[in-house]
């Protein structure tokens, strides 16, 4: 029989996904059985392989399948099944690399920003074209801070699907540059958020449809950037930007919760005034 | 909090030598105040990394915890939130919360 794997082995594995890029995986640990010892076993599972065992081919064959569904895209969650003629409950969690924050432009948002991020799970990268704003020093909760030249803005960075980019440059011309080339890349980034005011905005919009950009790519744009919460020091900016990332990353709405859930016409039995 | 820092914590607990219980919630039904994959690290001096449901039911949890920290026998605790609001007791989020306890290092 395979060695078995420890909780401490699984948090290993998933940091080696989380912070170097190891491929994607699931485990699978017995929580309830009608084998005593077979509660606690776990398995690790990627595409190719599994590691471990839960004690018998069987059981491993069950959890393996089980894996490989939720590798595709899946929330943690507890599986109830029936195996070897009882009763099993196997939880099952994926591991996969943590989301990618791109903020480009090194200023006084990208500060509290870059805080923020980290603090919220993202892989924060921070790149601008000023290396006495692009350093480490100024940003010690970064992954990477790089110096780069904004007529080439992604050449040293990576943009995915997992990506989560925010164009916050010291100035709008600069933006542009980025989003246009943003815009023109295959990939299409998780978010794409861009700084400036309403009439701004509405420039840079109707340059990049001159500039030949599709104006069905512009609706995912999330430019004015942030949630409406009247934000108006950087850390408040930088909060309102990261409140909308969060919104992306897990589908909220980015309204009040008291006016979603109208408890208090629940109570009352009869409409609230609009 | 961010799960990255409980499995650098549980890493850690390992290397240190001595017995931890990881609590991880598996299940959730109704109203609870964290999600299934949430997880918290406590030490055999009752000392908590993570949290698993912010003073919400988990008395119960430490309580396991103790329990598995001798014993090395992983269970599976079943947290009822359901006290009444008016009773002031934090366990009035309205859900019902399975909780795998397990030992680790030790």
């Amino acid at each position: 029989m395979s060695r078995e794997i420890s909780a401490v082995e699984a948090a290993r594995r998933a940091l080696a996904v989380q912070e170097q890029d190891a491929e994607p995986l699931a485990v699978v640990t017995v929580v309830s059985a009608p084998v005593e010892d077979a509660v606690g076993r776990r398995v690790i599972v990627t595409e190719s392989e599994v590691e471990g065992s839960l004690g018998s081919p069987e059981r491993d064959e069950r959890a393996a399948g089980l894996a490989r569904e939720a590798l595709s895209g899946g929330q943690p969650r507890l599986y109830e099944i029936q195996l070897e003629g009882g009763f099993w409950q196997l939880y099952v969690e994926t591991v996969t690399a943590a989301p990618d924050l791109l903020i480009i432009g090194a200023g006084h948002i990208a500060r509290p920003l870059c805080r923020l991020g980290a603090l919220l799970g993202f892989r924060v990268t921070v790149a601008d074209d000023r290396p006495e704003y692009a350093n480490t020093g100024s940003f010690p909760e970064a992954a990477r801070v790089e110096v780069i030249d904004f007529s080439e803005p992604f050449q040293k960075i990576d943009v995915t699907e997992r990506s989560y980019v925010v164009l916050v440059t010291r100035g709008h011309k600069y933006d542009y540059d980025c989003i246009l080339e943003l815009l023109r890349m295959q990939a299409r980034p998780a978010y794409l958020g861009m700084i400036g005011s309403r009439r701004r905005v509405r420039a840079a919009f109707e340059a990049l449809v001159a500039d030949g950009v599709d104006p069905a790519r512009l609706e995912g744009v999330h430019a004015p950037i942030g949630l409406d919460i009247g934000a108006e020091t950087p850390e408040e900016i930088a909060l309102s930007i990261a409140a909308e990332l969060v919104a992306v990353r897990r589908g909220g709405s980015g309204q009040k919760l008291s006016e979603l859930e109208h408890v208090l016409k629940r109570v009352a039995g009869k409409p609230s005034e609009p | 909090m961010d799960e990255k820092l409980i499995y650098e914590r549980l890493i850690q607990a390992a290397e240190s030598g001595r017995p931890y219980a990881l609590a991880t919630v598996v299940q959730v039904k109704g109203s609870t105040p964290r999600d299934v994959g949430s997880k918290m690290l406590i030490a055999e001096t009752g000392e908590q990394v993570g949290t698993i449901g912010g003073g919400c039911g988990e008395a119960e949890v430490l309580e396991a915890a103790r329990e598995v920290i001798e014993s090395g026998v992983p269970r599976l605790v079943r947290v009822e939130l359901t006290d009444d609001y008016l009773s002031f007791s934090p366990a009035v989020c309205g859900g019902v919360m399975e909780v795998f306890v397990e030992r680790t290092g030790g």
